[in-house]
């Protein structure tokens, strides 16, 4: 049995024939070719999975894709489409060195986008709040608080989030 | 200008941070399926039988594989070490059990299917028969006359023991002014990288090839190991390490899914994905630590420790073909660490249970040891009342000590000890503590502060391993056009090694950065190598690659001259260009020379020359003993960082809850190639350590059922948890690698352990509280505060 869905990924519409028991994290990975959300524990705890929904980072491992038919979804490929014009959030994190294996990384930079959406001059403990949905296993998070703050400083700079 | 010593980003940031690194899991090929892996849910069990019809029948299904046919058709997986050579038992491991299930996760059987629903699917479809057999979980019950055995035809569950005794430690504990005992126990834990361990594998029935994905550390010892394996040529093998999503040693091979996947492959004519689940990372993907330490250590009222009596036990879980236990040999040979003390007895044994078996994680022992001789320095001041940091400087080898002979064999190279502790005593302001401290108490507070070293060798080379070697290969090539590719046998988990070789190749051949790519991970395109363990990626094949470049460079110094009409020693090298000394305007650019050498082989300039601009060079290490007979020591490490670190906690007596407040680490890893990446590495150490401390615990029940099989239940630190990190540094370069490095990326975890134990004591003196086990959970130091009130309420 499958069912149809609608979504709008990454601003392209795909109507989609899927099984039901899909998560939203393998329709972007295996339907669609969006590998940029990684699965590291498929529970909700880790997220290298976060994706936007409407406008929210969510953990995407955890939803179902049947659920989200009729949103708007972007993933961390949306962000950019190339080495030159990286947002200025992943630039924050290549200058400042706020990642070293990358897996966990498009989670980071997704939850840095929704808390500076939501508190554009963050101090370091809200910083730290805001991540710690996002586990990290090679940087222990120093580099990765870091590049928020400056990636905020860019952001209150002018530069378009 | 020089690139080594500059603070460079990682080259393959713009790719990782972007979502566009390749992993395991992202490799997609036409035609691909899936294999999920059927696990025991015993401990111990007797396999009676099997019955895979109604898995084979469900719709999507491919083929359903058990033990018999592994058995019929597959070696069983090497050892990473000769066993027998060590004195130590071996055990014969293949891809399934065969018919009997040794630990809760054992692979059982395997379905390969069209896609993941139905390979998950028709795993509750097979019906294995079980007869459920005693099982043993605690190492000193394995001991036991009696004991459930998880290899029966050992007759034993100690895999392998040893007695050893070094200097005269009767006569020091007979004339020592004091003895100290106590027993030390840390946690059985694991790396936990965020992108579990996964494998892709596909055979070409045509040309005879089998090209295999991994998740690994180590491609070439993969692909060997599966040759093995599987009973085919190591040549007819690819392996290819995509982006690893974080390693820490637990990606070492061989484990059971990797042959598995690549039978599966050649069997079905299709490709076989297989990607581990979080919960199978915690239940089967290598544990480590898991170490307990009875000892007595004997001293002089000065806090000189003059001799040690050890009894350790590594519950090392079931034998494995992994290298993890020979963990439990390296804590050994780290101590005393960076003491001097030469008498010791030590009672060693690696004792199997039936448990995840031990797998490298990054500390790999030495850890462990730090963990003891921290614990023993502090109770050694505690009973003599001298200061902590007093009797480490008591015991410190010296700096003018070096190369420094420890008792075990090993060879210290080079460091400073008592100025790294002296470093981190001021970034944390050890004198003024004792006021920080009672200002904190007027208001309520109980803070505490604690110190510990740590000394991690690095550049492992184990005699008689095809994977654990002193050695390793770089070869770089020049092209026509000027630019430069460096393929090397040392691979990259993550930690930015190839940005550091990029550092030492463009230093070596005197050109921009820009120029130079890197390749790793390729069994087709890079030299032989040994992969990434062990610190070793920089400091072997960093060296591999500067000694290639020189060759490079040399040959184009010559061309050069040449073309300048000029001697070879009135040239310089400046910004890209090979100049006349003196006279900078008479130059040649560098992409000229290169030019030169490809397009006028015959020409004047190449006279009397080897044409091309490519080396592939190999690197061993120095100061690496195998010979003991010859050279009256076994030695296997060539380079010794060590660390001195300081924390301070705030601690809620009431609760056990523990705050980290402040975190120092001052690191010696000789000669820093990037201090930015060391610094990155440094950090991801420190937070393991910290993890291990205070967080982490693999559990199992007495029945030997996991009681952490989610991130809910073994709980890596958040940036919540971890402070900001202060880092220090003092280098004294290696005298035994070209460029004076020793390696970076196992340090910070060590100290951690030690100095967190300290610090949490420190902050409530009034109590006699000693924190002898690992994790420092709240329930455990509340237990230990009530431990030590009752002990002092009771009569004398």
């Amino acid at each position: 049995m499958k069912v149809p869905i609608s979504v709008t990924v990454n601003e392209r519409q795909h109507e989609l024939l899927i099984d039901p028991r899909l998560t939203l994290v393998y329709l972007l990975r295996e339907n669609l070719g969006l590998t940029g959300a990684h699965v590291g524990c498929a529970t909700g705890n880790c997220g290298a999975c976060a994706v936007r929904l409407d406008g929210r980072t969510v953990k995407s491992c955890s939803i179902l894709a049947a659920d989200v038919s009729g949103s708007s979804i972007t993933t961390i490929e949306g962000l950019s489409s190339s080495a030159r014009d990286l947002h200025p959030i992943q630039q924050a994190f290549v200058e400042n060195q706020g990642l070293q294996c990358g897996f966990c990384t498009p989670g980071m930079v997704l939850s840095t986008l929704q808390l500076l959406e939501q508190n554009p001059d963050p101090t370091e403990d809200e910083v730290r709040h805001a991540i710690s949905g996002n586990l990290c296993r090679c940087t222990g998070y120093q580099f990765v608080v870091q590049s928020i703050l400056a990636a905020a400083e860019k952001v209150r700079a002018g530069a378009p989030a | 200008m020089s690139y080594v010593g500059q603070s460079i980003p990682m080259l393959t940031n713009a790719q990782l941070v972007a979502g566009k690194g390749t992993f395991t899991d992202d490799v997609q090929l036409p035609g691909m399926t899936f294999m999920a892996v059927l696990r025991s849910p015993y401990a111990h069990a007797r396999i009676r039988s099997i019955d895979t019809a109604a898995a084979e029948a469900l719709p999507g299904v491919l083929a359903v594989v058990t033990g018999q046919e592994i058995l019929e058709n597959t070696n069983p997986i090497p050892e990473t070490y000769d066993t027998a050579a060590v004195g130590a038992r071996g055990v014969e491991w293949y891809s399934l059990c065969i018919d009997r299930a040794r630990y809760v996760g054992e692979a059982v059987a395997a379905v390969v299917a069209e896609d993941r629903f139905a390979a998950y699917e028709a795993l509750d479809l097979i019906e294995v028969d079980y007869e459920e057999l005693p099982a043993v979980t605690d190492p000193v019950a394995a001991m036991e006359e009696g004991s459930p055995l998880v290899e029966p035809s050992w007759g034993t569950n100690v895999m392998a023991s040893r007695d050893i005794r070094l200097g005269d430690p009767d006569a020091a504990f007979a004339e020592a002014d004091g003895v100290v005992e106590g027993v030390v126990s840390s946690a059985r834990i694991t790396g936990a990288a965020i992108e579990p361990r996964g494998c892709v594998a596909s055979w070409d029935p045509y040309k005879e090839i089998l090209t295999f994905w991994d998740s690994t550390q180590a491609p070439h010892a993969v692909r060997m190991y599966l040759a093995k394996t599987l009973g085919m040529a190591d040549t007819s093998i690819r392996v290819i390490q995509p982006h690893v999503g974080g390693a820490f040693g637990l990606k070492l091979p061989t484990f059971q899914e990797e042959p598995l996947c690549a039978y599966m492959a050649m069997k079905l004519g299709r490709p076989v994905k297989w990607i581990e689940t979080r919960a199978e990372n915690l239940l089967v993907g290598g544990h480590a630590r898991d170490t307990s330490f009875r000892y007595q250590a004997a001293y002089r009222s000065d806090g000189e420790l003059i001799g040690i009596r050890l009894d350790v036990i590594a519950d090392i879980g079931v034998p494995s073909a992994l290298c993890g236990w020979g963990m439990s040999f390296v804590t050994w040979y780290c101590l005393p660490c960076v003491y001097k003390c030469q008498n010791s007895e030590t009672h060693l044994r690696s004792v199997v249970t039936n448990k995840c078996p031990w797998n490298a994680y990054r500390g790999y022992g030495k850890d462990a040891a730090s963990l003891l001789m921290e614990r023993i320095m502090d109770h050694i001041a505690r009973e003599t009342g001298l200061d902590r940091t007093e009797v480490r400087f008591r015991n410190f080898v010296q700096p003018d000590e070096f190369p420094y002979s420890q008792v075990s064999g090993a060879m210290l190279d080079s460091g400073n000890y008592p100025g790294a502790l002296r470093k981190v005593m001021d970034m944390i302001g050890y004198e003024d503590f004792p006021a920080l401290k009672e200002q904190a108490l007027a208001e309520g507070r109980r803070i505490g502060l604690g110190i510990a070293m740590e000394l991690t060798p690095e550049g492992c080379s184990m005699p008689g391993s095809l994977m654990l070697n002193g050695t390793d290969s770089t070869e770089v090539r020049v092209t026509p056009n000027g630019n430069v590719i460096v393929l090397t046998g040392v691979t990259s988990p993550g930690s930015g090694n190839e940005t550091g070789i990029a550092q030492i190749v463009a230093d070596g051949l005197g050109c921009d950065i820009a120029r130079i790519s890197v390749v790793q991970g390729d069994t087709e395109s890079c030299p032989w190598g040994f992969g990434n363990y062990s610190s070793r990626s920089i400091i072997i094949g960093g060296s591999a690659a500067g000694v290639a470049a020189k060759d490079i460079n040399d040959k184009m110094r010559k061309v050069a001259a040449g073309m300048l009409e000029i001697a070879e020693d009135d040239l310089d090298q400046v910004d890209e260009a090979f100049v006349v000394r003196g006279a900078a305007e008479r130059r040649v650019e560098f992409a000229d020379v290169a030019r030169e050498v490809y397009s006028n082989p015959h020409g004047k300039n190449m006279e009397g020359i080897e044409p091309m601009l490519q080396s592939v060079r190999q690197w061993k290490q120095g100061n690496v003993y195998h010979q003991p007979e010859k050279q009256g020591r076994f030695s296997a490490y060539p380079s010794w960082p060590y660390g001195a670190a300081a924390a301070i906690v705030e601690v809620d007596p009431e609760s056990g809850h523990v705050r980290i407040l402040r975190y120092c680490l001052v690191e010696d890893a000789g000669t820093i190639v990037n201090p930015l990446l060391a610094d990155a590495n440094l950090h991801g150490g420190i937070a393991q350590g910290i993890g291990g401390a205070m967080y982490e615990q693999i559990a199992y029940d007495e029945a030997g059922q996991s009681l952490t099989a989610t991130f809910m239940d073994y709980t890596l630190p958040t940036a919540v948890e971890l402070p900001t990190l202060e880092l220090g540094h003092q280098a004294t370069p290696a005298p035994f690698t070209p460029l004076g490095t020793k390696g970076v990326g196992e340090s910070g975890v060590g100290g951690a352990l030690g100095a967190l134990c300290s610090a949490i004591e420190d902050a409530l003196p009034e109590i006699d509280m000693q924190l002898t086990a690992l994790p420092l959970s709240p329930s455990r130091i509340w237990a230990a505060i009530q431990d030590a009130r009752a002990r002092e309420g009771a009569p004398a």
